[in-house]
């Protein structure tokens, strides 16, 4: 039987009378590369952020490895759920470092000189070695978000969230982060990516999601979802946006 | 001119003068530093309380800092200056100095405590939420990242508000004390309308030299902190 890292059980998230999230189950395997797709406003980023508890569930249940997340052990949860924002949001006071190191070192994970050395090893990979002494602020939106990449890397995350990795970049800097995406991913760490790459989605995908007015309402391998689309909203959003 | 002139040169040598003019500017200092000093105390904790999270623990607080503030912005600091002095504290013998201080010091922490909570409110989302998803707790994010986000945007403000402060205390001379702005009125006093030209202008220079130089000293601050996000 094949092991699940995350099992989410009648998920809801609710803003005053505003249903985003209305009551999503869903299982994700060890290793599996889930894309997560639907029009906008169909609620797929905040269930993404439901998971981490970026935003607060209404109700329901999300368990990582079995556990139950709870308000008391959401700290110790978000050190083994890594998350990758729109926006980058590399702390703005923090050298490039500093962003990758402070974490770690903090929690205890790493003494500073391992994590050092492991966050330089990470820059020299993705070429941005001669960075690390920057502040954010000196790097392109796609150096930045490849060093969040990074930042959460740090952690060894058992799951990576990815909220639109490349939403807010320009199209040249959008190839070389799903480059790293993609490298990540074949080390092996369990995924979920809400993105409006379709070309990359089918690409890495182990599994496509498509959710709409707060439901999952179709799921499966990208092959089949995108060749035969069981759904007529699926099929309709196919045709609008391939 | 030359009366003018004369007047000048009797306030500098004259030694009496020369005393009340520094006694009142000491106390302008005295009264001012420690308002500062309560008011930051008292804003931080105001904008700390305004700022966290909605619980049954912080709903009275929360509601107490509401009234607070509502209160000191919506009065003058003259009529708040005297029910201090008359109401409060109108207990004999009671230093004027410490009612002084209270007074401004309990009208500033509401203006800081203003400034200090959209201080902390205008840093990025984006940047609490990185710190958090990383598995930091609510201090630590507070304490690395927003904290000194926060203070770039609330430095220039708060030099606002303690220059305001200190030319505000001026007005300590309407219940019988003598700062600067009351010693340069007592110099000119008893004689007539010219003499009182000298030393409210010697008055004037002492209020603007010290706004002066907390300016340019704030400013300095606001470089240095800039450059610590700069490029490169």
């Amino acid at each position: 039987m094949e092991e699940n890292i995350l099992e989410i059980k009648k998920l809801k998230k609710e803003y005053g009378r505003n249903k985003v999230i209305r009551g999503i189950d869903f299982e994700l395997g060890v290793g599996e590369k889930v894309v997560v797709l639907g029009p906008s406003g169909s609620g797929k980023s905040t269930f993404l952020r439901c998971i981490n508890r970026m935003e607060e569930p209404t109700s329901g249940e999300i368990r990582l490895n079995g556990e139950l997340i709870t308000d008391k052990n959401i700290q110790r949860m978000r050190q083994q759920i890594g998350m990758v924002f729109q926006h980058f949001n590399l702390i703005r006071n923090l050298t490039v470092m500093e962003n990758l190191t402070l974490a770690p070192v903090k929690l205890k994970l790493m003494d500073a000189v391992a994590a050092e050395k492991k966050a330089r090893g990470f820059l020299r990979h993705i070429g941005l070695l001669n960075k690390a002494n920057s502040f954010p602020a000196a790097l392109s939106g796609g150096q930045q978000q490849r060093v969040a990449i990074v930042r959460a890397m740090m952690m060894n995350p058992k799951v990576l969230l990815f909220d639109e990795p490349t939403s807010a970049l320009d199209p040249e800097s959008i190839g070389d982060v799903l480059a790293l995406i993609r490298e990540v991913a074949n080390t092996g760490v369990t995924m979920m990516i809400v993105t409006h790459e379709m070309g990359f989605a089918r690409e890495i995908a182990s599994r496509i999601v498509f959710i709409d007015e707060g439901h999952i309402i179709e799921e499966g391998a990208p092959g089949e979802f995108f060749s035969h689309p069981k759904t007529p909203r699926v099929q309709e959003f196919l045709q609008k946006v391939l | 001119m030359d009366e003018f002139g004369s007047k000048v040169v009797e306030l500098f040598t004259t030694p009496e003068y020369i005393d009340s003019l520094l006694h009142g500017f000491l106390l302008t200092l005295q009264i001012s530093f420690f308002a500062i000093l309560l008011g930051l105390l008292i804003g931080l904790i105001v904008a700390l309380v305004d700022t966290s999270e909605r619980s049954k623990w912080t709903i009275l607080p929360k509601a107490i800092c509401k009234i607070y503030t509502t209160i000191i912005r919506g009065t003058p600091m003259a009529l708040q200056l005297f029910i201090m002095f008359f109401v409060i504290f109108a207990i004999r013998g009671f230093p004027q100095i410490i009612i002084a201080i209270l007074a401004f010091g309990f009208n500033s922490g509401a203006y800081v405590g203003e400034v200090i909570r959209s201080g902390i409110q205008s840093v990025d989302r984006g940047q609490r939420e990185a710190g958090l998803a990383l598995g930091l707790s609510k201090f630590t994010v507070f304490r690395r990242i927003v904290a000194p986000q926060a203070i770039k945007n609330i430095i220039p403000a708060l030099g606002n508000e303690i220059i305001t402060v200190i030319k505000e205390t001026a007005i300590v001379s309407m219940v019988g004390m003598y700062d600067l702005n009351m010693a340069a009125k007592d110099i000119g006093s008893g004689q007539n309308m010219a003499s009182y030209i000298v030393p409210m202008f010697v008055a004037a220079l002492f209020y603007l030299v010290t706004i002066y130089l907390i300016t340019f000293a704030i400013k300095r601050i606001e470089k240095h902190l800039q450059k610590s996000e700069a490029r490169g």
